[in-house]
């Protein structure tokens, strides 16, 4: 006869509470909620567009408003974090190999640095 | 070598007796040598000898004696009383079911090993073919997968695995990216199924603690998610090559 009897530990929704490493990863998935919030803009923003000049108007106030200028100003820095991030997890990912020897992550990470300052130095250009 | 006393706290449950765990606290002595799989040593020999827990080789190679030092999912041989001037709480490896004090069942870990079948698949050479060499540069792309010693502190460290238990878990897309990953097999096509399955490589959130706690640097966090891109890859060949199940693709 079996004297078995394990015991299940259960797993509180605080999980992530209990160590720096989790709760740093909580914080850098939660870096979504300020860029939804700076997608919704986004969007009202379009659509205002669409609608005409008085509602772009509007939408240009909306903007201006120093609150929506702060979360913006949240969202730009949460993305960066998370950017940071995600490139620096990029050579866990794709490890990159060069006549058979692992290139360093830090070309990796600087290499994708080096496209965001292309692609933003592109975009300030065209607007 | 100075002589001190350490304070341990063990978490304790036997199931004849017990209805859930609870700690108890031992005053161990020692110097700054002695390691947490002493410790216990200790207490078994001295204090109470109905502790359990698992160990076997003492030097970090055969993965028994992984448990929660302080919260965190260490080797005990590994782990040292020096480093926890304040005091060393022990507990059973996370995210699994304990059975007896730092015993836990890790059935949900071996059945995971097994089935992503961790051996050299397809290859019909035989001993008279003589030996399978490889180039240092074929190896080197295996090679650091290939050091996991199935401790199963990926397991405690993964939140994943704790919040999901069909989650196949960073050991076992290690151990099956390593075998698909050598030039020497041909049972990836066997494996994908497996990594491309929800509860496979996508199922990781890359929260990246299992590498962080891995004691022989694996890497199991950058393998899963290598095991990503082979499913994508895996994906994309079955659109164009619809009437094959699976493919021979090098990742």
């Amino acid at each position: 006869m079996s004297n078995r009897k394990p015991y299940t530990r259960p797993m509180p929704r605080t999980w992530w509470l209990d160590h720096p490493f989790y709760r740093f990863y909580m914080v850098r998935e939660a870096t979504v909620l300020p860029l939804v919030f700076f997608t919704l803009s986004l969007t009202a923003g379009l659509i205002c567009l669409v609608q005409g000049p008085q509602a772009w108007q509007s939408w240009l106030d909306y903007m201006a408003h120093p609150v929506v200028i702060i979360l913006n100003l949240v969202a730009l820095v949460a993305s960066l974090f998370h950017a940071t991030t995600f490139f620096s997890m990029m050579p866990q990912v794709m490890p990159i190999r060069i006549k058979g020897k692992l290139l360093d992550g830090k070309w990796v990470i600087g290499a994708q640095w080096a496209a965001v300052a292309v692609i933003s130095l592109i975009a300030l250009v065209l607007i | 070598m100075t002589q001190t006393t350490y304070q341990v706290s063990v978490l304790r449950y036997d199931p004849a007796t017990d209805d859930a765990p609870y700690s108890q606290s031992f005053v161990v002595p020692g110097d700054e040598t002695m390691s947490v799989l002493d410790a216990l040593g200790y207490i078994k020999d001295n204090l109470d000898k109905s502790l359990s827990y698992r160990w076997s080789c003492r030097m970090a190679i055969c993965g028994s004696c992984g448990m929660m030092v302080n919260g965190v999912p260490k080797l005990a041989c590994k782990a040292f009383l020096r480093d926890y001037a304040k005091g060393v709480v022990i507990e059973p490896l996370a995210n699994f079911a304990i059975e007896k004090d730092l015993v836990v069942d890790m059935t949900p870990f071996i059945e995971r090993l097994e089935a992503i079948k961790p051996y050299i698949l397809g290859n019909d050479r035989r001993p008279e073919d003589g030996p399978n060499t490889q180039t240092p540069e074929q190896m080197a792309r295996y090679k650091q997968f290939a050091a996991c010693i199935n401790c199963g502190l990926c397991y405690a460290a993964c939140p994943q695995f704790g919040l999901n238990p069909d989650f196949l878990g960073p050991a076992a897309i290690a151990l099956a990216h390593r075998y698909n990953l050598d030039s020497r097999d041909k049972g990836k096509a066997q494996r994908m199924p497996l990594i491309n399955s929800d509860n496979g490589a996508w199922g990781c959130t890359f929260v990246g603690y299992c590498s962080k706690v891995c004691p022989k640097s694996v890497d199991p966090a950058g393998a899963v998610n290598q095991g990503k891109v082979a499913s994508t890859q895996d994906m994309v060949i079955a659109m164009f090559n619809p009437n094959k199940d699976g493919q021979e693709v090098r990742g």
